[in-house]
């Protein structure tokens, strides 16, 4: 068999034959053909092939630590949120009358209910403290100085949602505690000057809590906060990818670069102008301590 | 950071970069195991710590403790530290200008803090504020944590049976989650109550207060009690206006 032969029972979709490596030109199973052709026709029209091997195998720096993985767990989590809450939402009847026996029929009837339900309010928790402490480390790390300046505004507009969150599928359940920490909370926000009572009323859906409010409270929590979640997501995560992760600032590849910069100058001090005396060195020149010496050159 | 910075750390961020390791597999093998560890753990939480069916809503019935979730304990904690007593700790410190202060730093951090250095070592300022967020919070939750219980009895003198059955009514419906008379019940988020009557309020302020609280304090936070019998009012509105000058 030529490789002439090869080229008529598979031909490339581009014709160009001669440039492809040897593997390409090998026979292929039927299978395996079928899903290269498909992904060349999604490829071609959309890019989505070519740009998800560039998301995956482009460069971060190399020493990544642990505390970078806080943002993808948060991520996770929250798609953990939408998973239970979808589910959950198939049982649960947004109405004064029936919403609190809905909710004991999912925790005391509905198969796996109670650890569907758990999953969801211990998730919501573990959001909030997840989304903290990550958070937390873009701070301590000087993660949004430039030119990560709105990856940062765009992160804390994201924690306010999960907040919000928090706060609106709290009075879903239906109980005492919820229904007066909800009441309290949304008197709150009427104390609030100028636009305060304005937004308590949207709330609350009217001068007074009632049973609209609780259908209120569950369209703002399934639909509104969850589809601006999903937008900012995808916000802060175009403007990571497109920014890169921070290199932490304790690398030990900045501290070389450190070094090798300080020694540069040390031979640009040392250097002989024309004509003259190599420039002493300053007699008060200390190298500061916190860089190891040993490889200066 | 002036541009030569910005372009000094552009520099130096790509050859970070250009001497780094792909994305798939390194990053995306930690996310996973972290991602995936958190998952776990929050179904172990559901299966070892089921949530419970709470008590049916009843607005008639008010014998409750109104407590949000724990992560808004801190907030709830800032309305007791102000609490309208004097006009120093207005409320609207704690509902308003404290959160939302605090809302608009956390959002304009990056365009405060602009200098080059990301060591935290090096910023005295950021590590003494972060330290210092973390800690008030931390303690303002764990204050929140404490939940007041429910209250049985305030040793009061002279009560006449009328104020004796307001006491009654004061007790049952959970008036002590968020006010005190002689250190009995919550210190907030609503005033200390020991003294009231000498506030110099009519009978009659004490029922419309009952009964909707911002029409005579604007601003207050305090959920309406429509529901009581007529008798119930005048119980309790005796009760609250007598408390510091005839009920000690």
């Amino acid at each position: 068999m030529s490789t002439q032969d090869i080229e008529t029972q598979t031909p490339s979709p581009d014709g160009e034959g001669a440039a492809v490596g040897a593997e390409d030109i090998a026979p292929k199973g039927a299978m395996k053909g079928a899903i290269e052709k498909t992904g060349d026709y999604v490829d071609e029209r959309s890019g989505l092939v070519t740009g998800h091997k560039w998301f995956l195998f482009r460069n971060v720096p190399g020493e990544t630590s642990w505390f970078q993985t806080l943002g993808f767990t948060a991520m996770a989590l929250f798609g953990l949120q939408a998973i239970t809450g979808i589910v959950l939402a198939m049982y649960y009847k947004p109405d004064p009358n029936t919403a609190f026996q809905s909710i004991q029929f999912i925790t005391n009837d509905a198969t796996w209910g109670s650890l569907v339900r758990g999953m969801h309010r211990w998730g919501a928790s573990a959001m909030i403290v997840v989304v903290f402490l990550h958070m937390a480390r873009v701070f301590f790390w000087g993660a949004y100085k430039y030119p990560r300046e709105l990856t940062w505004v765009t992160g804390v507009i994201l924690m306010f949602m999960t907040m919000f969150m928090g706060l609106t599928g709290y009075l879903l359940v239906w109980d005492q505690k919820a229904y007066w920490a909800t009441v309290v909370a949304v008197n709150i926000t009427a104390s609030a000057p100028v636009l305060g009572p304005f937004v308590a009323d949207i709330l609350r859906a009217g001068p007074e809590f009632g049973p609209n409010t609780l259908s209120r409270f569950y369209a703002i929590h399934m639909l509104v906060i969850p589809g601006g979640i999903a937008t900012f997501i995808a916000l802060h995560l175009l403007l990571i990818t497109k920014l890169g992760i921070a290199e932490p600032p304790w690398a030990k590849r900045r501290f070389r670069a450190a070094r090798e910069e300080e020694a540069e100058r040390e031979r640009m001090r040392a250097r002989t102008p024309a004509g003259r005396e190599p420039v002493p060195a300053s007699p008060s020149f200390e190298p500061p301590q916190s860089w190891p010496s040993k490889d200066v050159s | 950071m002036n541009k030569g910075e910005q372009e000094a750390y552009k520099r130096d961020y790509a050859l970070a970069k250009a001497q780094g390791k792909p994305f798939f597999p390194y990053a995306v093998y930690k996310d996973l195991v972290v991602a995936t560890f958190a998952i776990g753990f929050v179904i172990f939480l559901a299966i070892w710590a089921p949530i419970p069916v709470g008590e049916p809503v009843n607005p008639a019935t008010t014998d409750f403790v109104p407590r949000p979730e724990w992560y808004f304990f801190f907030l709830f904690e800032l309305l007791k530290i102000f609490k309208n007593e004097n006009a120093l700790t207005p409320v609207i410190m704690a509902t308003f200008i404290v959160p939302n202060v605090l809302m608009v730093l956390l959002l304009i951090t990056p365009f405060i803090d602009r200098g080059p250095e990301r060591r935290i070592w090096r910023r005295p300022i950021a590590l003494t504020s972060g330290v210092m967020v973390i800690f008030f919070l931390g303690y303002l939750t764990h204050l929140g944590a404490e939940s007041p219980g429910a209250e049985t009895g305030i040793e009061l003198e002279n009560l006449t049976p009328e104020a004796e059955a307001g006491l009654e009514l004061y007790l049952a419906n959970g008036c002590t989650a968020c006010h005190a008379i002689k250190d009995v019940g919550a210190p907030g988020p609503g005033p200390n109550l020991t003294n009231e009557g000498e506030k110099g309020r009519t009978i009659q302020w004490q029922i419309d207060h009952l009964i909707d609280p911002r029409s005579t304090t604007p601003g207050s936070t305090m959920p309406a009690y429509p529901n009581f019998t007529d008798q119930e009012y005048q119980e309790l509105a005796v009760f609250l206006n007598g408390l510091g000058t005839e009920f000690r």
